[in-house]
């Protein structure tokens, strides 16, 4: 079975297939379209859900292959409602439409079998700007990552409404960013992945940004001037190893 | 007597001028300044000459003494990488427009300043550029106001003002001697108070008023002033100067440019 997801952005709509996924311990299928070098969201999915497949840029036959082996495949459209996927015609599919009681038109009505109350957006679409960035390889300062959000998200580089992404720290640990314009806060969540203790991390991390009068260079500066040098990501690697080598052997570092 | 106490300029002219004619209003008998008049703001020079034209005792403080000798910090300058490049921009920039003249009255300032029992730092008594945060363990704190042999000790610095009394106590210092018994001192200690001023121009109480304190030596009160200033001027000053935008930005939202110490067991190593 497909189900298509679709909603405003910052709705809920990754959040809302994460539930479904955790009702569902089999396999499954997920598909961002328009993601590109930038597959946030992907990376969220499988990095919570390691058995779910990730289907960007592969044979549409593949994905025949699941359907027919009936494996659930879950569809996330982008926030501006995009009805013309080919795959879809001529296959049932189930479409889910998360809108906010204040953004429910008809042409969410019209769209959607089934409309979920997702979280109120204020982006206007006709002003809408995207701005994204691969990470891929960079390890940030925290305090820096930690400024450069207040800042973005305060409206320091133009008025955002949705910021999201995945930040390698020099522990280790990756994280998962959200951030949603009139939800409270920024939230951070640590991904399951293996920490990466050796060089630069050869996994996906990146950056998006939706608003509008955005300063995509001055942001880009800010995102380049939190970032660690090789230098300052192998010594931070040493330390943690070694915190890590005086917690598992105590006596020999005492000796030592 | 009634004093002003004031600190933490930052090249900020229309917050000094809005300060003064606060402690002009408030009949303040003198004034002492605790230092960083320069760095980050867009009128370094000007709010030197002011400060100087009308005979403020002024302390050195971290910014005015890296324009002297300059950028040496210890890791607790900044708070992060991206403080760092900011705070090393500001600098270039402070290094570049700051008249030789003025340069040269940055460092002949001093230390610390004394007025009976009043001690007047920049940062701490070790050094310009050490916080003494609120949060500091309460020896460590003791022990930078014994050193002065004051009973207040005036400081800025941190950009957050606030009073902290260090009520009298006994210290018992035991020294282990091999073979032989304890080696045990007692020392009494007599109140003391350490009173941060805030800023003038780069406050970072999470508004965009300067601060400063008046104190009554005759009734050791304490008052802590916050004024409200033009910030809007200041802001515009920092764009057409060419400084970055988001010094703007954060100045009118009380936020600081990008010095923070968050560390209170840090001892400065400059």
């Amino acid at each position: 079975m497909i189900t298509v997801v679709a909603g405003p952005c910052g709705a809920g709509k990754t959040t809302w297939i994460l539930q479904e996924l955790a009702q569902m311990p089999m396999p499954a299928v997920y598909i961002a379209l328009g993601a590109d070098t930038v597959p946030i969201d992907a990376t969220r999915v499988t990095a919570r859900f390691p058995q779910v497949e990730i289907f960007h840029h592969r044979p549409e036959k593949e994905l025949l292959q699941r359907l027919a082996a009936e494996v659930p495949i879950y569809f996330e459209l982008g926030f501006q409602l995009e009805t013309d996927v080919p795959l879809l015609e001529a296959r049932p599919h189930r479409r889910v439409a998360l809108v906010a009681e204040e953004n429910r038109d008809a042409g969410w009505q019209l769209w959607a079998d089934e409309v979920i109350c997702g979280n109120h957006s204020t982006l206007d679409l006709q002003a809408a700007q995207l701005w994204r960035a691969p990470l891929t390889g960079q390890v940030f300062d925290p305090p820096s990552l930690d400024e450069m959000l207040i800042e973005l998200t305060g409206g320091a580089y133009g008025n955002v409404h949705r910021v999201k992404g995945i930040f390698e720290l020099p522990d280790g640990r990756a994280f998962h960013v959200d951030f949603v314009k009139g939800l409270p806060g920024i939230e951070y969540t640590e991904l399951n992945l293996p920490h990466w203790r050796s060089g630069r991390p050869d996994r996906f991390s990146g950056i998006e940004v939706v608003g509008w009068n955005l300063e995509q260079e001055t942001i880009a500066q800010t995102v380049r001037d939190g970032c660690l040098s090789d230098g300052a990501i192998a010594h931070y690697q040493e330390q943690y190893k070694a915190l890590i080598s005086d917690e598992i052997n105590p006596e020999e570092s005492v000796l030592a | 007597m009634k004093l002003a106490v004031i600190s933490c300029i930052h090249g900020n002219y229309e917050a000094l001028n809005a300060v003064l004619s606060d402690i002009d209003a408030q009949k303040a008998d003198q004034i002492y300044c605790l230092g960083d008049l320069v760095g980050y703001g867009p009128y370094p020079n000007a709010v030197v000459e002011l400060i100087r034209s009308l005979d403020i005792p002024t302390v050195q403080g971290c910014w005015d003494e890296d324009i002297v000798e300059g950028l040496n910090a210890c890791e607790c300058s900044y708070p992060s990488q991206l403080a760092e490049k900011r705070g090393r921009l500001a600098h270039e920039w402070t290094n570049t427009v700051i008249r030789p003249k003025v340069r040269e009255y940055l460092a002949t300032l001093p230390m610390t300043l004394r007025l009976d029992n009043l001690c007047f730092v920049h940062g701490s008594p070790n050094s310009q550029h050490e916080y003494l945060l609120p949060s500091m363990d309460s020896f460590a704190a003791l022990e930078r106001v014994l050193s002065t042999d004051a009973d207040v000790l005036f400081c800025g610095h941190t950009h957050v003002p606030y009073v902290r009394n260090l009520g009298d106590g006994t210290l018992t210092v035991s020294v282990q001697r091999p073979g032989k018994d304890a080696l045990e001192t007692q020392f009494k200690t007599p109140v003391k108070q350490i009173v941060n001023v805030g800023s003038v121009g780069e406050p970072r109480h999470g508004r965009p008023n300067a601060t400063y304190v008046l104190y009554d030596t005759d009734t050791a009160q304490v008052e802590l002033r916050e004024v409200p200033y033009e910030v809007a001027k200041t802001c515009m000053a920092i764009l057409e100067e060419g400084l970055p935008p988001i010094f703007a930005w954060r100045l009118a939202r009380g936020m600081e440019f990008a010095e923070r110490a968050d560390d209170p067991s840090h001892v400065c190593q400059r």
